[in-house]
């Protein structure tokens, strides 16, 4: 009765026990179970006590029977894992840890399980293998090593990756000192030791780049980093990670070297370059460019042409700039006339070419200018030279036309005379042939001298310009012309104003004047009244004076190329024989001035004589 | 001596007119030489003699180079006459120009008169030249 109730109490103790705990029989029957047992494998009271326990270890009763047996048998059982998917297939994690049951007497009478659930322990041990395990793939792809000192121990400890890095075999060995021996000698290892005496002694954290030479005598750059361990509020050593970063080290030069060379290159073209956002704002722009808006480049930055250039020059840049963004072409080496605000006109070769990004949308504009106005100015020299030359070289050729004609029909004449004379037997006609010859020779003289004139003229080109008053020199040719004046019954009107002056050579302005005037007074209509208008006016950089007549005009469609040529006359005038005009028109033309000649057969002739101020 | 009924000298240069005229009295007989000192001069008067349906030169000596209408203006005309005959029109000029010698060569494709490209000093030889074959 007693045993019955010790036993019963027995029962009810093991029952109630916290942990999971049953105890069997040899014939591994349940003697006694505890509810928090039954409650892992949701099986509550309908166990009986004579129950086998193998049929609650479906999956691992086989190893159960085993280490059960091994208790039976008064054998120590190792501590061992099973799991268990309960009624909503959840995985729990289960420990079993077996002993033998004896009695009083030291007899076995079974064995005591004792079951764990270490279903979260399991789990976290198996995260931390996956975390170990992610780490490790992830320090081999980011070749990122860690290492670990325990400083009470003293001891360091590198990771494989770590190792790897130094080069040395994975069995290695580390030791702070010889750790630090890696870093290269000098600057990066006094650095290194610093940053490791600061976190020891000041909980310093540290991220260092340095050169360290490996065990087989490479040279790598790494990046250190390293922080305090702190456990319980105590320091207990450091941690830290170590990466080559050699790679990245070199390509960053190499970036350097290449953004330089680059930046050098742009900066130092004898080529204005230069970069504009869409609002054609400069984002970008080198030395040349500076110089040429002469300004610094950061004032230059973020400005458009409009704030540069005068608006109208800025405009037409605009739409340039607009016509690129909108076909996305380049415009190469175009002719550009630029203006500044001070009116410096400069002559660019330019082209314009757009940025595109990836989505092949415009995102700025490069822009290259060379400065032609050298070139151009040279162009407009040359094409003024060119002009100069063939004027000249006509001028030329109509002289040496002149010469040929006018000397050659002098000595044909000469020639054809002195073959009569040879032949000729009669005296009287061999001196009328004499008296021709004489006169031939005074024909050839005379031709001589106006030629002469001519070529002066032509040649002494660096003769003094003076200051004329135009209204003198007329005084002093209406005196010379006064019988021809009053025999054709010209009236002259001067609206001159006195005080109008002209510059050029006296003798020119003279001889110009004078044939101009006389000619007007000589050509008039037979017994008509002639009337001669004088007047002067300005126009650009010439004083223009026009000797208008209402004389016998010439018909000038006919007659435009003879107009100013040597011999050539136009009426019957007997005392007229074509040199004046073709002189008076080499004596204007030496003054860098000009003849316009405007006339009707019968109305008369506007003549007038523009006098370059300039000269 | 080959006889010419009548024969124009259009000449401002008095001693080629009076070389002209002493030639032509070496190779042939004529005693009709009308003498004008301009193509005008000239012009006006063939017109006239148009007009009035008398006897025109059977020869032209015709100078380039003169005022008021020269050698060249005379022909322009001249080529636009009405007249069947055909006349010999005898350029005498002192230039040895290329351009004046093309030039003439224009002409005598242009009108049914006989036309050549004389330059001074002239010959007998030239002479009997132009004056033969009217």
């Amino acid at each position: 009765m007693l045993r019955q109730e010790t036993e019963n109490t027995t029962k009810n103790l093991i029952k109630q026990l916290p942990k999971a705990t049953a105890f069997v029989g040899v014939n591994c029957n349940i003697v006694h179970i505890s509810d928090s047992f039954l409650q892992i494998f949701e099986v509550n009271n309908l166990l009986q006590s004579s129950d086998n326990i193998l049929t609650l270890f479906a999956n691992s009763n086989k190893r159960l029977e085993k280490n059960l047996k091994r208790a039976f048998a008064g054998n120590k059982t190792s501590i061992e894992k099973t799991k268990f998917y309960n009624s909503e297939n959840k995985i729990t994690w289960l420990e079993w840890e077996i002993t033998t049951w004896f009695d009083e007497d030291s007899n076995i009478i079974g064995a005591i399980i004792q079951l764990e659930n270490v279903t979260e322990k399991t789990k976290d041990e198996q995260r931390l293998k996956k975390l170990e395990k992610i780490l490790q793939v992830k320090s081999e792809i980011a070749k990122i090593g860690s290492w670990d000192y325990n400083a009470i121990t003293d001891e360091l400890t590198w990771c494989d990756m770590t190792k790897k890095i130094h080069e040395v075999p994975l069995d290695y060995v580390p030791d702070t000192e010889s750790a630090i021996k890696f870093y290269k000698c000098g600057s990066f290892r006094n650095k290194i030791i610093e940053n490791f005496d600061k976190c020891i002694k000041e909980g310093l954290s540290w991220t260092e780049v340095s050169q360290i030479v490996t065990a087989k005598g490479n040279i790598l750059w790494v990046k250190s980093t390293g922080r305090p361990h702190i456990e319980d509020n105590k320091f207990i050593g450091i941690i830290g990670s170590f990466q080559n970063i050699t790679e990245d080290i070199i390509t960053q030069q190499k970036t350097k070297e290449n953004e330089l060379l680059l930046r050098t290159l742009v900066e130092n073209l004898p080529l204005n370059v230069y970069i504009k956002d869409l609002e054609s704002r400069k984002t970008l722009v080198n030395k040349s460019e500076c110089d040429f808006i002469g300004l610094p480049s950061h004032e230059i930055i973020g400005k458009n042409d409009f704030d540069l250039y005068p608006h109208n020059i800025a405009d037409k840049n605009r739409k340039l700039d607009l016509k690129v963004i909108e076909t996305q072409k380049p415009m190469l080496s175009f002719e550009n006339r630029n203006v500044k605000k001070d009116g410096t006109v400069t002559h660019f070769l330019t082209s314009k070419i757009p940025l595109l990004n990836e989505d092949k949308k415009v995102t700025s504009i490069i822009g290259f200018s060379l400065d032609i106005s050298n070139l151009k100015e040279k162009e407009q020299e040359l094409k003024k030279l060119f002009q100069v030359t063939a004027f000249q070289n006509k001028k030329l050729l109509d002289f040496a036309y002149i010469i040929s004609h006018n000397l050659r029909s002098h000595t044909a004449n000469f020639s054809m005379l002195l073959g009569f004379l040879l032949k000729e037997k009669d005296e009287t006609e061999r001196e009328n042939l004499i008296d021709m010859l004489i006169s031939a020779s005074d024909n050839l003289l005379e031709t001589l001298d106006d030629l002469n004139n001519v070529v002066e003229i032509n040649t002494n080109l660096n003769l003094e310009q003076k200051k004329i008053n135009i209204n003198n020199a007329f005084s002093i040719i209406e005196r010379k012309l006064k019988s021809l004046i009053k025999n054709k019954k010209a009236k002259i009107i001067n609206n001159i104003p006195d005080s109008t002056e002209i510059k050029g050579i006296p003798e020119y302005v003279e001889n110009i004047l004078l044939n101009v005037l006389s000619n007007a007074v000589k050509f008039s209509k037979p017994n008509e009244s002639n009337l001669i208008e004088l007047s002067s006016e300005k126009k650009s950089h010439y004083t223009v004076i026009t000797i208008k007549d209402t004389g016998l005009g010439i018909d000038l469609v006919k007659n435009k190329e003879k107009f100013f040529g040597m011999y050539k006359t136009f009426h019957h005038e007997h005392n007229s024989k074509g040199i004046g005009l073709f002189i008076a028109k080499n004596q204007i033309d030496a003054m860098k001035g000009m003849f316009e000649v405007n006339s009707k057969v019968n109305v008369g002739t506007s003549f007038k004589i523009y006098f370059n101020e300039n000269n | 001596m080959k006889t010419i009924n009548s024969i124009c000298i259009i000449d401002d240069d008095t001693i080629t007119v009076f070389g002209i005229r002493k030639l032509i009295t070496t190779v042939a007989i004529c005693n009709d030489i009308k003498t004008y000192r301009n193509g005008e001069l000239a012009l006006s008067e063939l017109k006239k003699t148009i007009a009035e349906k008398n006897e025109l030169p059977d020869i032209i000596f015709l100078d380039l180079n003169m005022p008021i209408m020269d050698g060249w203006e005379f022909l322009e005309e001249f080529i636009s006459l009405p007249i069947e005959k055909t006349i010999k029109i005898n350029i005498v000029t002192s230039s040895i120009n290329k351009e004046d010698r093309d030039k003439s060569e224009v002409y005598m494709c242009r009108t049914h008169h006989n036309l050549s490209y004389n330059t001074k000093p002239l010959n007998i030889e030239e002479m009997k030249i132009m004056t033969s074959s009217i």
